[in-house]
């Protein structure tokens, strides 16, 4: 049995073992987390607690002032089977599909457009970002006369073409499509700029080889452009999926009148009482807080659930 | 100046402390409201008269700086935050009428003013309005800035197109039920098409709850709105509907002003403070309105309180100055500048609120409203009244504007009502 002379090695140099002091490792580092605290402790005091809070609450009763009272899980438990809140998921998915499809489309126009060669460009980018930045308030009010039933501007063109005219702000339809006309014309310029950015980072030899290969403009648009675009336009979904979910105000402006009724009860049938909406009813005109919490926990699952679906469309793509 | 690093460091450090310990220490020590000299007062725009306010703030300087602010936005959701905060509360803090009943469950937030002596005011005061500011313990929470008598205002010139009485005094008399001024509607639609007495059946059934002296809720915390006395107004609103002289328009939309300024709808049925509105909204149609009476007995529609809260540290001198500030001279000056309709009967024979309004064609509107307002009735305003009331006044109006069938809306509202009586403990 060959042994295996010994070779006198020098002894490996052992890397001195480190002294593991956790509390000191963090500690040393004090400085940096020091540095990136105040945004921890603002999130802390104006966010963590009060989304605790709420949780809390919404296991109680509460009037605003006086003691809470125990609820245990009775608010939700109405959350539940209350018609009302469900009609109001109803309705703000509605608004939302009916802004939100031809808000894209006429984005994805408007891109097209500016990006081929006009003059002025800067001056339609402006134009098309400017009902984004526009105050809300005064939009609605705008838009409230455009949809009166009598002497409202869409009817007036209704009945210029030969059509009756409609009771936009009356009907449960009519509504539904008043707000979401406002929606889209608020938000289609600011995707048409997010779409044009897209548009203009296809590299420009796509177009030319396709152009070789024969493709007519609507075969480029859907072979290349398209594809290529699909990372910005999950983008403005997910964008549009958000202000969609959280519609507030163009509802309770567009649709409050100046009797004493509340102003979020979103027109005649409930017909444009968003989520947030019902929750502001519920909280602030009947002063139930713990109620108010309970829904506003049901929207955060609705949110969670639209999340979900948003992030599985994002990992299909990846997966491709 | 260069920020150095470290500069940088600690500064953001001493922010972030500061923010910690500012939301800590207020949260704990005692209730921020007057520290012996300054004192906050919160109204909101248009609340109080600002020469009142102004005047108060001289009167009172070498004694209190009373530092008045307009609260804007959602007034009564800022004030429970406020207090349900413990910090930076106001000493005097105006309550809008249509919230008082939801402050009645928590009087112990403010000063009982019995106790500085409010009761020999009592005469001062309307019964009915002083009556509203009564919490259950029997305390009182509030003095009255104003009422809101209801009124039947009218366009004289469509009215006498119409065939209709054109006169004040004519129209408080012979439209002076809701049957005949229905049948009025009837005769004003047939003389001029396309014109309607009502805009929408909200007003009637609105207006009818306000003439009775029962509600949603009693004051045992029973639900009573499947009652009688709501089914009857019930009716009436569905009667209007039925009889073809409520209009499609949505009130408060450009619709409805354009629809009042051509005279298509000359009449509404609102509180003394919606003159201020009508001159406001319809400029053109000055000297072309009158004032009758309801139809159906007087009714009221909001008119606010001032309370003075348990963070005041001075009750007393707080007391001074809002018994000042709505004393009946001050309350007819509120009027004439504001709008606000004085909650003390004396002001009603002041000889500045007695003077001929062009708006309303020179007609003294004070002979209508101020017998209104001592005629209105008392009624428990319970604070699930406005939940309670909610489902019952979407249904009408659903009637009113969808056509919805009204035995559906009712029971519709009826079910709606149980299921939330039952979530908020009230007896059914």
């Amino acid at each position: 049995m060959a042994t295996v002379p010994v070779v006198d090695r020098p002894p490996a140099p052992v890397a001195e073992a480190p002294v593991v002091h956790p509390k000191k490792g963090i500690l040393s580092h004090w400085r940096l987390y020091a540095a990136i605290s105040p945004f921890y402790l603002l999130f802390l005091a104006f966010g963590l607690v009060p989304v605790g809070f709420s949780l809390f609450l919404s296991f109680h009763r509460w009037d605003g002032l006086g003691s809470m009272e125990w609820a245990g899980l009775s608010q939700y438990k109405y959350l539940l089977a209350d018609a009302d809140f469900w009609s109001s998921i109803g309705n703000t998915l509605i608004i939302w599909a009916l802004a939100t499809f031809p808000m894209i489309f006429l984005a994805m126009v408007t891109a097209v457009m500016l990006n081929s060669a006009v003059r002025f460009k800067n001056v339609y980018r402006f134009a098309y970002f400017l009902p984004n930045v526009t105050s809300i308030v005064a939009v609605a009010i705008i838009f409230g006369s455009v949809f009166s039933t009598n002497f409202g501007l869409m009817n007036a063109l209704l009945q210029a073409v030969g059509l009756d005219q409609v009771a936009w702000l009356n009907t449960p339809w009519g509504i539904k499509v008043a707000v979401a006309t406002l929606m889209t014309w608020q938000w289609t310029g600011y995707n048409a700029i997010i779409f044009l950015a897209g548009l203009q980072t296809v590299p420009g030899e796509l177009y030319e080889a396709a152009r070789m290969d024969g493709a007519g403009p609507v075969q480029t648009f859907f072979r290349i452009t398209l594809p290529l675009m699909r990372p910005v336009l999950l983008f403005v979904l997910v964008v549009s999926t958000i202000t969609g979910l959280q519609s507030f105000a163009e509802p309770q402006v567009l649709l409050q009148t100046n009797t004493n009724e509340s102003a979020f009860a979103g027109g005649p049938d409930h017909a444009g009482r968003t989520m947030v909406l019902y929750f502001f009813q519920q909280t602030f005109d009947n002063n139930d807080f713990g109620y108010g919490a309970a829904v506003a926990w049901g929207i955060f699952l609705v949110v969670v659930l639209f999340s979900i679906i948003n992030w599985r469309l994002v990992q299909r793509r990846g997966e491709e | 100046m260069l920020l150095s690093r470290r500069g940088l460091l600690r500064a953001g450090l001493a922010g972030s402390a500061a923010m910690a310990l500012g939301g800590l220490t207020s949260g704990c020590a005692v209730p921020t409201g007057s520290t012996g000299r300054n004192m906050v007062l919160w109204y909101w725009s248009g609340g109080l008269s600002d020469t009142v306010v102004e005047k108060a703030k001289a009167r009172y300087d070498d004694t209190v700086t009373l530092e008045a602010q307009q609260i804007g936005g959602y007034y009564r959701s800022k004030l429970i935050t406020t207090l349900a905060g413990r910090a930076h509360i106001p000493d005097i803090a105006g309550l809008k009428g249509e919230d008082m009943a939801s402050y009645l469950p928590n009087a112990d937030q403010f000063v009982d003013l019995r106790t500085l002596g409010a009761d020999r005011l009592k005469s001062r005061y309307l019964d009915w309005k002083w009556q509203q500011a009564v919490a259950p313990d029997g305390s009182l929470i509030g003095l009255p800035i104003d009422v809101g008598p209801v009124v039947h205002y009218y366009q004289s010139a469509v009215f006498e197109k119409a065939g209709l009485p054109s006169e004040p005094d004519d129209v408080s008399a012979e439209l002076g039920t809701w049957e005949s001024f229905f049948a009025a509607g009837e005769q004003l639609k047939k003389r001029i098409p396309g014109t309607f007495i009502l805009t929408d059946v909200g007003s009637v059934f609105e207006m009818s709850i306000g003439q009775g002296t029962d509600r949603f809720v009693d004051e045992d915390r029973n639900f009573i709105g499947d009652q009688e006395h709501v089914r009857a107004c019930w009716d009436r609103a569905v009667e209007a509907k039925r009889r073809g002289i409520v209009s499609d328009i949505v009130t408060g939309t450009p619709d409805s002003i354009a629809a009042t300024v051509k005279g298509r709808l000359p009449s509404q049925l609102n509180a003394s403070w919606a003159a201020g509105d009508l001159k406001l909204q319809f400029p053109k149609t000055e000297g072309r309105w009158r004032v009758a009476n309801c139809p159906g007995g007087p009714s009221n529609v909001g008119g606010s309180f001032l309370a003075i809260t348990k963070a005041c540290r001075e009750p007393e001198r707080a007391f001074e100055i809002i018994t000042w500030m709505l004393s009946p001279e001050n309350q007819a000056h509120g009027f004439v500048e504001a709008g606000l309709f004085p909650s003390t009967p004396a002001s009603y024979a002041m000889s500045k609120l007695r003077e001929p309004d062009p708006f309303f064609g020179d007609q003294i509107t004070m002979d209508v409203y101020g017998p209104a307002a001592e005629q209105i009735p008392v009624a428990h305003n319970s604070p699930y009244d406005i939940a309670l009331g909610q489902p019952i006044r979407d249904e009408i109006k659903n009637v009113g504007v969808l056509g919805k069938d009204p035995e559906k809306a009712w029971r519709d509202a009826m079910s709606k009502c149980r299921r939330i009586a039952d979530h908020l403990g009230v007896n059914l």
